[in-house]
């Protein structure tokens, strides 16, 4: 089974590929997408249309400020592997996900899931909303997923 | 009182998020191209209206990582 210890690992690429060290909850969830989710793949979001709808958002976002994003940013090289940090969202999505399970030990990536999707502001959200997806439904499936685990 | 995470006031907050990543993935590629065709730290911190070691910080491990050939000096 993936650990969390894994998702966060695999998180921290999404965050490199993205150009920061910097860990956010969408990268959390990209990689929670990435290593297998029931909860997500049964809502038909796999990486891909995760990744496609967080790139939405950014632009919704940015066309807020009248800027246009034309095709993709221009390619910088990553920043070298080594010593994540946990951004503000993802340090949120963790102690909400560890809030839901019994012991600290028995936290889940199914866990972290619920965390991130109870979120009720910021990328994560706006994405999954822009992108049409009903989050109460989709958080109440991550929610029997924590309990199918036990 | 709940707030919806789509509206007026939540877009603009979300603006500002936005702005910052794209600021910073713009600053990535542009020091890099820099680095690349010659330019030294002195002269990409001036462009940029910033210090040397704040350029320095900020890009170097990157860079060295690349494998880009950096200046020490200005010439």
């Amino acid at each position: 089974m993936t650990t969390l210890d894994q998702i966060i690992t695999q998180a921290a690429d999404e965050a490199r590929a993205d150009g920061t060290t910097t860990i956010e909850a969408h990268h959390l969830l990209l990689a929670i997408a990435r290593t297998g989710s029931p909860t997500l793949t049964a809502a038909g979001l796999d990486h891909p249309t995760l990744r496609t709808a967080l790139d939405q958002e950014f632009k919704n976002s940015l066309n807020t400020a009248g800027v246009r994003l034309d095709g993709a940013l221009p390619p910088a090289t990553p920043p070298p592997s080594g010593s994540p940090q946990l951004g503000a969202t993802a340090r949120s999505a963790l102690e909400r996900g560890l809030a839901t399970a019994h012991r600290k030990r028995d936290t889940t990536p199914a866990h972290l899931l619920l965390g991130i999707l109870q979120a009720p502001l910021g990328t994560v959200p706006r994405a999954l909303d822009h992108a049409g997806i009903d989050r109460t439904a989709l958080t109440d499936a991550a929610r029997r997923e924590t309990t199918d685990d036990h | 009182m709940e707030i919806p995470a789509t509206g007026e006031v939540a877009d603009r907050l979300a603006a500002v998020g936005a702005l910052r990543h794209l600021a910073d993935r713009l600053e990535d590629a542009a020091v890099e191209e820099a680095m690349r065709t010659g330019w030294s730290w002195p002269q990409v911190a001036e462009a940029l209206g910033i210090t040397r070691q704040a350029v320095y910080k900020k890009h170097a491990k990157r860079l060295i990582a690349a494998g880009v050939a950096l200046r020490r000096r200005t010439g």
